[in-house]
């Protein structure tokens, strides 16, 4: 097997144990890395019904055959776990110089389990696993964290680390390295603090295994720098995800004031040419060449790097349209190791649900002094109120009744990222059926539905492109490990991605086969899925009834009087199903699983749940 | 084609097509039969520069007629972060 390292670290935080272990070219194979290597080691060895923030979770970051090399943008690492915010499996990617150095330590994932017996931080480097102390950052936010341990190994290593929010077990913290965001947004940090491991450090030095290095060498640095290129043209990352904030807008897909509004003529105040305008620093992955990271000084001069989620949900959402304050609320996610799109949603619920008489309380769209005292309260879980916003809007919304988990703006517990589909079928189901909940990393089909179909539709095209994208998004770039935004944004073509497969690992795959591994790994999200709610049927895929509400429909703009219509919404996730070949609860089939090489994981399933 | 009189639209240039153009948004005076894409010309926008135009919030062919008091945006293909 050439490509891979071939080992996996194992880590055990109760006993201070480590062992190298090796996996098969069989298994590489089959889950390639990254989410495919997370979503069977998370299958195969976490019982479905224990506690997600208990010590039998398991952290896992995983690596595929390109992460960490150089080349379009690989600079990325998967964290997964089983989720605490919606209790199945859970993940998410972040840039971090981790992905070059655990694979030069000789990994191509990590898997941590146990429970620390005080605050710990992992050192990897090589041979060589340290659990040191970390008492005197637990506590503190992650650029604190990140600062003390830059000063103790240098800027260099790479690094993972949780703020206060997953200490706390917030059940969306995610996982931060300075080097390049946050992800993990189901609460992976949180698993983390439930570990008592504050940070994780690696440093590697081995060349990482390839069949071909200066081949690949040559292909990757060029390709970089044509992606480098091809960015200066376009001038994409000059607003780089901020940009889509007009638009959205402008077709009336904004969330505003808990997505109540689609679009808000004071929009413009936090948009891509003012967050352009207001940039200090730009700020990129590793390896990037398209450095897409914003980043502007917040209301108390500190620096916030900004993407259009985090932008969308903490300000229009809010009804906070002063850019250094949305950049705040930023700062303190960031600081705290809190998601930046959960805690919107979240936010925007508390209010809202306040709004209509479901809780009472002093918070009021628009106040963004009181929504920085609510964050610090959830990352820190402090009091009654603290404890009721770590847990996520879904949790909130059983707490209050009234009916207001119609309007938690989430789907299986997750919390919708900043595309208001009030009237956006088709990405009202790419929501509905992301493997994890309400992401928008899998599939993102908005101007696909407005340029290319009716809005209207509710037509087996638009499952077939959430389909298409899920594969790609959701499936290739995910256990690749690469960031989607050179092509996404920027048009780098598809096919360059199994071209660096190829020379990284001796194979001859094509597209098509990177599809099949994609389908693999979204069938067994949803076993994970089956086996944790054996009870699931298919309204587990539907959006926020909210979007069904015609009461909820906007009375102006290009959508005034429509809604999404719910039997016409069924029928397109049954178009969904029929071309997965999921049945009527939206679970793969047996025959689906056996076509997919998933035979052993069904019988599993079997002993706790029905397959058809 | 004959060009009518002007007419009055309101553009607006979303993302990094405004610095191609020159400019974020404005009102304009456009003769009477310009097309979106004779639009998207006339304001300095490279014919191949992929771009969705809409109006008043929904799209709009290339070949579209514009008409007194549009409100168009055009924006890059995004998709989506
Ligand atoms: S495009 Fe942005 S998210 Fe992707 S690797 Fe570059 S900096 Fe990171």
């Amino acid at each position: 097997m050439v490509g891979w390292t071939g080992y996996f670290l194992r880590v055990n935080l109760t006993s201070k144990t480590w062992k190298k272990e090796a996996f098969s070219e069989e298994f590489a194979h089959k889950w390639v890395g990254g989410r495919g290597f997370a979503v069977k080691i998370l299958f195969d060895e976490v019982r479905p019904g224990i506690d997600p923030l208990g010590p039998e979770n398991k952290f896992i970051v995983a690596l595929g055959p390109i992460a960490g090399i150089p080349a379009p943008n690989t600079g990325k690492a998967v964290v997964a776990a089983i989720s605490p915010l919606t209790g199945f499996y859970g993940d998410g990617n972040l840039g971090t110089r981790v992905a070059e150095h655990l694979r030069k330590a000789g990994y191509d994932a990590l898997i941590v389990e146990g429970k620390a017996d005080h605050p710990t931080m992992l050192y990897i480097e090589d041979d060589k696993v340290e659990f040191l102390p970390a008492d005197e950052v637990w506590g503190q936010g992650t650029y604190a964290c990140n600062d003390w341990i830059y000063a103790k190994y240098g800027k260099g290593v790479g690094v993972l680390n949780i703020g206060q929010g997953g200490e706390n077990m917030a059940r969306f913290a995610v996982v931060r390295s300075l080097e390049g965001r946050a992800g993990g947004r189901p609460g992976v940090g949180a698993v983390m603090g439930s570990k008592l491991l504050k940070a994780v450090v690696v440093k590697g030095s081995r060349p990482i295994p390839q069949a071909d290095p200066a081949a690949m060498k040559a292909l990757g640095s060029g390709d970089l720098r044509k992606v480098g290129q091809i960015d200066k043209q376009s001038g994409w990352s000059i607003q780089s995800t901020t940009g889509v904030l007009p638009f959205c807008n402008e077709v009336a897909g904004l969330p505003v004031r808990n997505f109540r509004k689609t679009s808000h003529p004071d929009a413009w105040k936090v948009d891509g040419e003012r967050c352009n305008n207001a940039r200090v620093a730009t700020y990129g992955c590793p390896t990037c060449t398209m450095r897409c990271g914003i980043t502007v000084l917040d209301d108390e001069g500190r620096e916030s790097e900004l993407d259009y989620e985090n932008v969308a949900l903490l300000g229009p959402n809010l009804e906070i349209f002063d850019l250094p304050k949305v950049a705040s609320l930023n700062y303190l996610c960031d600081e705290y190791g809190l998601d930046t799109m959960s805690a919107g949603c979240v936010l925007s619920f508390y209010a809202d649900a306040i709004d209509h008489g479901a809780t009472s309380g002093d918070f009021r769209f628009g106040d963004a002094k009181r929504a920085k005292e609510l964050l610090g309260l959830a990352a820190r879980r402090e009091g009654p109120l603290g404890n009721l916003l770590a847990d996520g809007s879904l949790r909130m919304a059983r707490a209050f009744g009234h009916n207001s988990e119609a309007y938690a703006m989430q789907v299986k517990g997750l919390e919708v990222a900043a595309y208001n589909c009030k009237f956006i079928p088709g990405q009202a189901l790419a929501f509905g059926v992301a493997a994890i909940g309400a992401h928008h990393r899998e599939a993102w089909i908005i101007t696909f539905e407005i340029k290319h179909t009716t809005r209207e539709s509710y037509g087996p095209e638009k499952a077939a492109k959430v389909i298409e994208l899920q594969r790609i998004r959701g499936g290739m770039f995910e256990f690749l490990v690469s960031c989607r935004f050179p092509w996404i944004e920027n048009g780098w073509p598809l096919d360059n991605y199994p071209k660096y497969f190829n020379t990284v690992t001796g194979l001859d795959w094509s597209l098509d086969d990177m599809w099949r591994v994609a389908d693999r790994i979204y069938a067994m999200i949803k076993l994970h899925y089956l086996r944790q709610f054996p009870q699931a049927d298919r309204t587990g895929d539907y959006p926020p009834r909210v979007w069904f509400d015609p009461s909820n429909a906007d009375t102006e703009g290009p959508i005034a009087g429509k809604f999404l219509e719910e039997d016409k919404y069924d029928g397109m996730l049954q178009h969904y199903y029929d071309q997965r070949g999921y049945d009527r609860r939206g679970i793969p089939t047996k025959a689906t699983l056996l076509a997919l090489g998933l035979a052993e994981e069904a019988a599993a399933v079997e002993k706790v749940a029905v397959l058809t | 084609m004959r060009l009518g009189p002007d007419m009055k639209i309101q553009i607006k240039i979303i993302g990094p097509l405004m610095y191609a153009a020159g400019f974020s948004e404005k009102e304009m005076d456009v003769p009477a039969g310009t097309t979106v894409d004779g639009l998207t010309v006339l304001i300095g926008i490279p014919k191949e520069r992929p771009r969705i135009v809409t109006r008043n919030g929904a799209a709009v062919s290339p070949d579209g007629a514009l008409a007194e008091g549009d409100k168009i945006a055009v924006s890059p293909i995004y998709s989506g972060g």
